[in-house]
């Protein structure tokens, strides 16, 4: 059965909400923008053929308020709904308000959501189909307890000693030989009873050096599960991304085919539909890659595996939700590029505070091998309501030094923000470090390497330069010679 | 180092500088010894501007003579130092840093040249012996010219053994002033105290250092003479201000009696209370049959040159134009003149000068040292503080009759304090009990030795009150380098890291560790308008663009740039819009004019009053388990009071400890800045 969307209502802002208008646009479908009040004048709303206020800045007023957008939709005869990400992409019960009101949902199925969102839940599952977790024992009494689940695992040092109560790390102990065990077991223990006045604990491998990865997954309604091979998304800074690429430069061949279909297996098991990622956390060390969760919607880094694949899947999203059947197969999936993105977003580079404001310049750089999804224009007050994405920058080449040099190209000729502050020199910094060169960094790099890549910022940008100068001239002509000459 | 000059006596070929940068003291010190005539040192980038133009010469007008200088012979250009340094961060906004690094890629060949006042360097105060240290090594500098307002050649031993290990050229310096007082004796005094802190002299060049213009002729001829005579191998070289008119016979009778440099300055630059003009003093002098080292068709060029920019400097010229022989006696340096003048002009006192300057001829008669900076600045607002206190309460009644105590009793009484009359010296008795601060200090040796020894008894009285004798016995007379404790540098490098908020260069350490106020107003206006002082023609630096199409071009880190102003709008409600196109791009500018409304935004200060931890927008007062809170609730340690949101990430504010609030600063969905005032708490105990 299959039903042809005609109007798609994208219940978002910004740069994912411009993405998928793109793509709605190539196929002849309208669009339906909605925005809060301080939105009115912002990129998705004058991107879309339709737009709709739905409410004032605070996001459950506008953008988390689903009954406003369900009347929005109504009211503009949409016949589809897109989450795009963030907001409402998860919201098992939106997802089900959606499709009671007779709309085509554009995502994977509530149950799937609801069950995803759970995150025992989707690890019980993980340990049913035979998906590697990170392993742990639960009610740790003794020494021998944890060395015996040690050994029937075959579980090496590091581990880690919680508390089962815990948070905030207390009453964890990283233990790194059998010496410390009994200390370090004592010493959770007696830290647990006085934080939380329960001494249950765990123990956990520790995963030193863990590397992000995950994989994107396709599913349409007829029972094909394809992935679209991974990508590699360890650079963090507060648990955000902001670098991602894609192939993983940490995977050899067998491993990549055998986290590819581990989570193809996975997202079977689940009985997913439309695009989903299965997220890894991968142990460089001893090359083991251990479960983490599954992102029941479109990714932000859903750019670069388009790019390394020549796949639309926002395109395919839309084709699930039509009903359709995939018209390819696995082995149609050759990626044949190398893929980076950087994530634009209006903080101090130093500090990562929020910087917010007026774009007063926007100056995007274009050229061989350059993606850009831009969510703002020139002139666009960026609201401090909302997250600091102002634009994803992917840049691709034949490999990995290639796609780095288009980055680099990118971020250090003429790309300019001006009025607010972004990552990019960070970025720049970042991309431009030897170890990132190598391949060689976990999830802590940044901030392992702070120091060094703020030190490695340009310090004087002509450009920038220029524009005080012109500042001073602007001044003097309008208030003449002053008082200090 | 260029070794192919070894030729004796090469004369004013071109492009062969007889005394270049890299030449040890000593090489420098025995070319000149074997040279047939004279050398000049140009003051056309100092003394020039500080005399006649306030030191307001910008380097991007200046910078246009050094390839004339590159090539012109000059024993050395002094482009650096005295108030040149001070006005450049107070008004040009330039470094020195800057200019010594322009002029040494325009002029690679030619002896750069500062003025240093011994312990007080470019400042107005002694600064301890480890800041001295410091600042003489980090400078690039190849001639020190260094004066003591007192003479006290105690003074200069840290800058000397500095320079003097650093291999550059160190240049003590005599004040010369013409009075009773001054004599061959006292001088050679001053001259042996010289050679003995430099061990000879065969590593320095002596300079007598006329700043107010008053040698006459036959006064410099016999003091050069006498000098001569004691040390047939000391180099002398004469700078001269042109102020009582008499500079070029002064000049033409130091070169007679062996001086081997003469300052002289452009032709073009010239008005009355800066050097002798150049050209006109290399005509002069070889009329009169003595050599003169200087390649003259560079010489004239560069006088051209100044011809391009002057006219943009006629406001800075003193308002008091003219020679003036009368500097014999009230002793104004020609450095002092133009500022003491802008003074006056901003101080409403303008028509008072001539009093004033009575005043300073009687006065440094009974506090004896020489009007040169710090000096010439303690006389200038000692005195014109004394005239505008009388005039204030007595009108020109009373100007007229201080003059009138101050003359009878320092000319027809001899000074002597107790031949006046009971009610004449109660007046004196209050003569200096509001003297500035540095003049006090100056009585009581913070600067040094008084040249002829402390002044009378009374003059103490005056200054002191009933505390006189304490005073008196409290004066040290040792020089500041001796007494002065040292700075704590790390501190003051930390100090200044924190106020600019990152590390500090270390040129604007130093300029921090000379005047630290103007030196951050500098740095945050270079940090807001770039190299705008550097870049810009001084037209535009003063006027900006004028007309829709008025264009600027100019070069910056290697990039073309073009500023064209398209209109500047009319002012509404205290701002102006200013469109301009650069390299094209059309852009406005909101300019504030002074009156502006500035929306005051309270920043939170003291532990009481707690801020915004970031930029955000406060999206609750309270917290969900109490909700709202108000003034006048009481809250408890740890207890939220307020969450500010800022790109979805939500930051709570945290009660430091138990206590009544006072005040709740913001309202509801207000957006804050980090660091603005939320709220007033009371502590409770």
């Amino acid at each position: 059965m299959t039903k042809k969307i005609k109007r798609v209502l994208v219940a978002n802002r910004g740069v994912p909400a411009v993405r998928i208008m793109h793509t709605c646009c190539d196929r002849g479908i309208s669009t339906i923008a909605v925005y809060s009040t301080p939105d009115r004048l912002s990129h998705h709303v004058h991107t879309a053929s339709y737009s709709i206020h739905i409410g004032e800045a605070p996001p459950a007023e506008s953008y988390l308020n689903t009954e406003k957008i369900i009347k929005a939709a109504h009211k503009m005869n949409a016949d589809a709904i897109h989450p795009g990400w963030g907001f409402l992409a998860e919201n098992s019960q939106f997802a089900q308000m959606v499709m009671d009101a007779g709309l085509t949902w554009i995502g994977p199925s509530p149950n799937v959501l609801s069950l995803m969102g759970d995150k025992i839940r989707a690890k019980k599952l993980a340990i049913m189909a035979n998906v590697p977790t990170i392993p742990g024992i639960s009610d740790v009494t003794s020494v021998k307890q944890i060395k015996k689940w040690m050994k029937d695992e075959d579980v090496c040092y590091p581990i880690m000693i919680k508390a089962s109560a815990g948070g905030g790390g207390k009453g964890m102990v990283k233990v790194e030989d059998d010496g410390d065990l009994p200390q370090a077991l004592e010493k959770a223990r007696s830290e647990a009873r006085k934080a939380f006045g329960d001494d249950k604990l765990l123990a956990e491998k520790y995963i030193e050096r863990g590397r992000h990865i995950e994989v994107q997954v396709v599913a349409d309604t007829h029972g094909n599960v394809f992935h679209l091979y991974e990508r590699e998304c360890t650079l963090q800074r507060r648990h955000q991304k902001i670098i991602e690429e894609a192939p993983s430069p940490s995977l050899n061949h067998d491993l990549r085919q055998e986290i590819c279909y581990t989570a193809v297996r996975l997202m079977r098991e689940i009985g997913y539909t439309s695009a989903g990622t299965v997220e890894f956390i991968f142990d460089s060390s001893t090359q083991k890659f251990y479960f983490l969760e599954v992102n029941t919607r479109l990714q932000v880094e859903h750019g670069i595996t388009e790019l390394i694949t020549g796949i639309d899947i926002v395109g395919l999203m839309i084709d699930v939700a039509e009903g359709k059947k995939f018209e390819f197969s696995q082995d149609d999936i050759r990626p044949n590029r190398w893929a980076l993105e950087v994530r634009i977003n209006a903080e101090d580079p130093r500090t990562f505070s929020p910087s917010f404001g007026t774009i007063t310049r926007l100056q995007i750089p274009q050229g061989p091998g350059v993606r850009v999804a831009q969510g703002v224009y020139e002139g666009e007050d960026i609201p401090p309501y909302y997250d600091s994405l102002l634009m994803l920058l992917i840049a691709s080449g034949e490999d990995r030094p290639h796609a780095i040099r288009v980055m680099d190209r990118t971020l250090s000729r003429n790309f300019r923000v001006e009025g607010v502050k972004t990552l990019a020199p960070l970025l720049l910094s970042i991309i431009r470090h030897e170890k990132f060169k190598k391949g060689e960094f976990s999830t802590r790099f940044i901030e392992n390497h702070m120091d060094e890549l703020v030190s490695m910022f340009k310090d004087k940008d002509s450009q920038d330069e220029v524009l005080k100068i012109a500042k001073y001239v602007a001044e003097i002509s309008a208030l003449g010679s002053q008082e200090w000459m | 180092m260029d070794t192919r000059n070894r030729k004796k006596d090469s004369g004013t070929e071109k492009g062969k500088a007889l005394i270049r940068p890299g030449m040890t003291p000593r090489e420098i010190v025995s070319r000149l010894r074997s040279l047939d005539g004279i050398m000049i040192t140009s003051t056309g980038m100092r003394d020039a501007g500080q005399s006649d133009y306030k030191n307001r010469h910008r380097i991007y007008d200046l910078a246009t003579l050094a390839p004339c200088y590159e090539e012109m012979n000059l024993f050395s250009s002094e482009c650096h130092g005295g108030a040149r340094w001070h006005v450049g961060v107070m008004n040009r906004r330039e470094t020195p840093f800057e200019e010594i690094e322009l002029l040494r890629k325009l002029m690679p060949s030619v002896m750069l040249q500062t003025l240093i006042r011994e312990t007080n360097l470019w400042g107005y105060r002694p600064y301890p012996k480890n800041v001295i240290e410091y600042v003489v090594a980090n400078v690039d500098i190849d001639v020190w010219r260094c004066f003591s307002f007192l003479n006290d050649i105690r003074n200069m031993r840290a800058v000397a053994e500095v320079v003097m290990k650093r291999g550059r050229l160190f240049q003590p310096a005599i004040s010369f002033t013409q009075a009773d007082w001054t004599t061959n004796e006292y001088y050679l005094s001053v001259v042996n105290d010289i050679v003995d802190l430099c061990a000879g002299t065969d590593e320095i060049v002596l300079c007598i250092k006329d700043m107010a213009g008053v040698g006459s002729p036959k006064r410099i001829k016999s003091l050069i003479d006498a000098i001569k005579q004691k040390y047939p191998d000391l180099v002398v070289q004469y700078h001269r201000h042109a102020t009582d008119g008499l500079a070029m016979p002064a000049l033409l009778a130091a070169a007679e009696a062996g001086a081997g440099i003469l300052d002289a300055q452009e032709d073009s630059l010239t008005r009355f209370y800066g050097q002798a003009p150049i050209l006109g003093l290399h005509a002069y002098l070889e009329e009169s049959g003595i050599k003169v080292h200087l390649n003259r068709e560079a010489a004239e060029t560069a006088v051209q040159k100044v011809r391009d920019w002057i006219g943009h400097y006629e406001w800075a010229e003193s308002p008091f134009k003219g020679f003036d022989h009368q500097v014999t006696r009230h002793k104004m340096p020609g450095g002092a003149f133009p500022s003491s003048f802008e003074q006056a002009e901003k101080g409403g006192f303008l028509h008072l000068m001539p009093a004033i300057l009575k005043v300073m001829s009687l006065y440094n008669k009974i506090v004896r040292y020489f009007d040169v900076t710090p000096g010439s600045q303690i006389t200038w607002v000692t005195c014109s503080g004394i005239v505008n206190k009388y005039e204030k309460e007595r009108g020109s009644t009373g100007v007229r009759h201080i003059i009138d105590l101050l003359t009878r009793f320092v000319e027809k009484k001899q000074q002597d304090f107790n031949a006046m009359t009971k009610k004449e010296q109660e007046e004196l008795l209050e003569l200096f009990r509001n003297a500035p601060g540095d003049f006090k200090n100056l009585l009581l040796g913070g600067y040094g030795r008084l040249p002829m020894g402390w002044p009378d008894e009374w003059v103490y009285r005056s200054a002191f009150g009933e505390e006189w004798e304490e005073k008196i016995k409290s004066r040290n007379e040792l020089s500041p380098l001796d007494t002065l404790k040292p700075d704590d540098m790390d501190r003051i490098r930390k100090d200044l890291d924190d106020i600019l908020g990152r590390k500090a260069t270390e040129e604007e350490f130093i300029l921090y560790l000379m005047h630290p106020k103007d030196a951050v107003s500098l740095i945050e206006f270079r940090e807001k308008y770039g190299d705008a002082p550097l870049v810009l023609p001084t037209n535009v630096w003063r006027e900006g663009l004028k007309n829709p199409g008025d264009k600027v071009e100019f070069c910056h880190l290697g990039m073309p740039y073009c500023i064209e102003i398209v209109s500047i709008g009319a002012e509404h409600e205290g701002v102006i819009h200013v469109v301009m196109k650069v390299n094209n791009k059309t852009r406005v500018y909101k300019v504030e004019t002074p009156r502006a409304r500035k929306v005051e935004i309270r920043m939170a200060s003291g532990p009481n009053q707690i801020g915004a931890p970031i930029n955000g927008n406060v999206w609750r007062i309270g917290n969900p388990d109490r909700g709202s809170v108000k003034e006048g609730d009481i809250v408890h340690k740890g207890e939220e009071i307020a969450n500010l949101e800022a790109m979805k990430m939500e930051n709570a504010i945290l009660a430091p400890f138990d206590a009544q609030i006072e005040e709740i600063a913001v309202k509801l969905n207000e957006s804050v800045e980090e660091g603005q005032l939320l709220f007033v708490l009371k502590e409770l105990k």
